[in-house]
């Protein structure tokens, strides 16, 4: 089952590199550019960990399913006020 | 003062190979504060080559006996080559530094490469054990011809062991685009 998630997403927000969120979250900052791509899947811990790191829940982070792109979300936002 | 001999002769044996920037990438690697960031470098064909070598060297002293009485001279030296580029390649790199400062993802690629390596060496031996063993009484092997057989096949097994695991590992991960 494919995992999915946005941590190059809320990395690119947060103006972080790889390294300093490999660092912080204490992997090798390949191991976070492979997380990005999807080419690994992490452990609960390590998921916990990055979750913790950007002050969100898991859920926000890593999904069974496609995360909706950033432009329908907004469009939906601006719909909504 | 006279140096004693042992010193001189060891500083000879690092000068000779100095000029390659293993030792040093070595030295580095194994300080407490490395210069470079580790970064795991995918080597995708550099370990084909002492399994090519090995293979060769198998296929030569299995098949072609007499050839290989005339050739004998090319045995030390694919040894030497096989035997030189392995510790290099082995993906526990220089005396298992980097096994010991593994994250997650690490150990597991590392423990699926192992567990690939070995597995395809047990079945390799299971069947080639039997093979070697029915060929050498079917063509009625001399003393010899059954050593050079089973130092050829060591060092097949050695370079498999030595060579395999970083080939996997190398095959499965995709180059990461720059940041």
């Amino acid at each position: 089952m494919s995992l999915y998630n946005r941590i190059s997403i809320f990395r690119a927000e947060q103006g972080i590199s790889r390294r300093q969120l490999a660092d912080a979250v204490g992997v090798n900052n390949q191991t976070i550019g492979y997380l990005e791509r999807g080419d690994y899947k992490p452990s609960l811990e390590l998921a916990l960990k990055i979750a913790r790191h950007f002050g969100v829940a898991v859920e926000m982070l890593f999904s069974f399913d496609r995360f909706e792109p950033i432009a329908m979300t907004l469009k939906r936002a601006g719909e909504d006020e | 003062m006279k140096r004693p001999v042992i010193e001189t002769l060891l500083s000879r044996l690092d000068n000779t190979l100095r000029w390659t920037g293993i030792p040093a990438r070595v030295a580095d690697e194994m300080s407490d504060a490395p210069s470079v960031d580790r970064k795991h470098r995918p080597l995708r064909w550099i370990p084909i080559w002492p399994i090519a070598f090995s293979c060769v060297l198998f296929i030569l002293t299995l098949s072609w006996p007499s050839a290989m009485n005339n050739l004998i001279a090319l045995v030390p030296s694919l040894g030497g080559v096989i035997v030189a580029m392995v510790p290099v390649i082995h993906m526990n790199g220089p005396l298992g530094k980097p096994s010991l400062e593994d994250d997650e993802r690490e150990a597991a690629l590392r423990k699926d490469s192992f567990l690939f390596c070995l597995g395809l060496l047990a079945c390799l031996n299971c069947l080639g054990q039997p093979f070697l063993m029915i060929l050498s009484h079917w063509q009625n092997w001399q003393t010899a011809r059954g050593v050079s057989v089973a130092i050829s096949a060591l060092m097949l097994n050695a370079s498999l062991l030595g060579c395999l695991p970083t080939l996997y590992a190398s095959w499965t991960l995709g180059q990461l685009p720059k940041e």
